[in-house]
């Protein structure tokens, strides 16, 4: 595992994502309300751009009672989606959401002296 | 035990009901409506329920003679007639289903009918033909066009012995079944701990196509098919294993080549769209190994190894019945697992008999 060098903290404001490549991978770094993600920007599925793709939180449904209609709300958890086929994966564990057993490799990132670092 | 070493549960095989057996099981004024006004004492089925589709005996090239026969000697098709029907066909039990509710479909603008066959049809069945200690049990029909009366049903009849399941036509509900209109039919069954078997039918196939297809073969390879896979996909889809999670169902006369082609593709599906599927905390498929699937009309590839592959990827055996379909022209006898090199001893008996009692408890 090393430490490998980004930017610059402000060079990454919240809402913002930079796609980098590092060591031969293409590897995509997101500022998300103040927190930090990184993740492999190919897909497991078919190689597509994956961390070009939408982010927003899993769509959860309740069954709330028989005959009724399913409740389905937005938890908390960030989810990317590959732009080419949708497949959609837990930006924090890289777990595809239809299948846990398929994962995007994704990375820890580190501020050393307001420098973004990834752990890869 | 019969013709065969194993013991034999039929869990498909039609009483070929004539609305004249009916008529004294429905409410006036339906009752009167079958008999007619014109003194005859036979009642009119065209008049009151739809008719299926297609010449079933290709022009008279299937004739069925020993069926043909029974008949005879039994004076039409009665209640007297089934144990010649499970002599012939060399079964210990037979589950015997309503051969008008298949044409539900047809039955558009007024929806009470399907209620009021499905009800008559079980109580004429609990009154002169079931008989548990003879092996010969019925399924209800299931109106889905009036939900509320499907459950009345279940919770009515459910108790009795002779009654092992709850039916559906897959061919025609709109919306489809894994809509939660049909949520209280699932949970009055899950309750009863009635199992839920959803069967192929002929009425409606044609509509597949708007003008229709041109012969019958086109007509019954794709419609029974395509019904069925409307509604498992639909099923699984919505969450009803999730939502009724002790549910039976069972999926009948599509043959299996079919179930893992509706794994394998929904699966892939679900992979690029698990958001519009959210109830689901497994692969669809995964749902799909925990269903059962009557095995008729089987097919039997040149290759055996094919059929021991789907087999495998359905998940085994064991979530396969026999199931005859008889009389209709393509029925399989036992003979269609007895003969099958692929399967051992044990999975034989329990294609024939063990997934039966598993489901149904005969």
């Amino acid at each position: 595992m090393t430490s490998v060098p980004i930017c610059d903290v402000t060079e990454l404001p919240p809402g913002e994502r930079k796609i980098v490549e590092l060591e031969g991978k293409s590897i995509g770094v997101f500022n998300i309300e103040g927190k930090y993600y990184a993740a492999s920007n190919t897909c497991p599925h078919r190689g597509g751009p994956v961390c070009t793709g939408r982010i927003g939180n899993e769509l959860l449904a309740d069954f709330v009672g028989v005959g009724l209609r399913v409740k389905e709300h937005f938890g908390s958890n960030l989810v990317l989606a590959c732009p080419w086929h949708g497949w959609e994966f837990n930006l924090e564990t890289g777990a595809h959401l239809g299948d846990s057993r398929i994962s995007l490799p994704v990375y820890e990132v580190t501020i050393h002296d307001k420098k973004l670092f990834i752990e890869i | 035990m019969g013709k065969y070493k194993y013991r034999v549960v039929d869990s498909d095989a039609h009483y070929m009901e004539g609305l004249d057996q009916l008529v004294d099981y429905f409410p006036e004024p339906w009752k009167s409506r079958m008999i007619g006004g014109s003194g005859k004492d036979k009642a009119s089925i065209a008049g009151i329920y739809p008719i299926s589709t297609g010449d079933r005996s290709v022009f008279g090239r299937i004739q069925r003679d020993e069926f043909t026969e029974m008949q005879r000697n039994a004076g039409g098709f009665t209640p007297e007639i089934i144990p010649d029907v499970m002599e012939f066909l060399g079964v210990d039990a037979i589950n015997m289903l309503s051969q008008k509710m298949l044409t539900f479909s047809r039955i558009k603008g007024d929806d009470e009918r399907a209620t009021l066959l499905a009800n008559a049809y079980t109580d004429y069945m609990l009154d002169k033909v079931v008989n548990p200690d003879e092996g010969i049990y019925t399924m209800a029909p299931l109106p889905f066009q009036e939900p509320k009366e499907a459950v009345e049903l279940i919770d009515r009849v459910s108790h009795e012995k002779g009654i092992i399941g709850g039916c559906f036509v897959t061919a025609g509900p709109e919306p489809p079944f894994g809509n939660r209109k049909y949520d209280p039919i699932y949970e009055a069954a899950e309750a009863n701990d009635l199992p839920i078997v959803f069967h192929a039918g002929g009425g409606g196939i044609d509509e597949f196509v708007s003008a229709g297809y041109e012969k019958f073969i086109e007509t019954h390879v794709l419609g029974f098919l395509m019904a069925n896979q409307s509604q498992i996909t639909s099923l699984v889809i919505q969450g009803i294993p999730e939502k009724f999670p002790n549910l039976k169902i069972v999926f009948q006369e599509s043959g299996v080549f079919w179930i893992p082609l509706m794994m394998h593709r929904l699966d892939t599906e679900y992979l690029k769209r698990q958001s519009e599927a959210p109830l689901l905390k497994k692969k669809p498929s995964e749902y799909i190994k925990d269903m059962y699937f009557g095995i008729q009309p089987l097919e039997v590839p040149e290759d055996l190894s094919y059929l021991r592959q789907v087999i495998d990827m359905i998940g085994g055996a064991d979530r396969l019945l026999y199931a005859s379909d008889y009389p209709h022209w393509d029925y399989d006898p036992p003979s269609a697992i007895t003969d099958l090199s692929i399967l051992s001893d044990d999975e034989k008996q329990r294609v024939l008999a063990g997934t039966a009692h598993e489901v149904f408890g005969i």
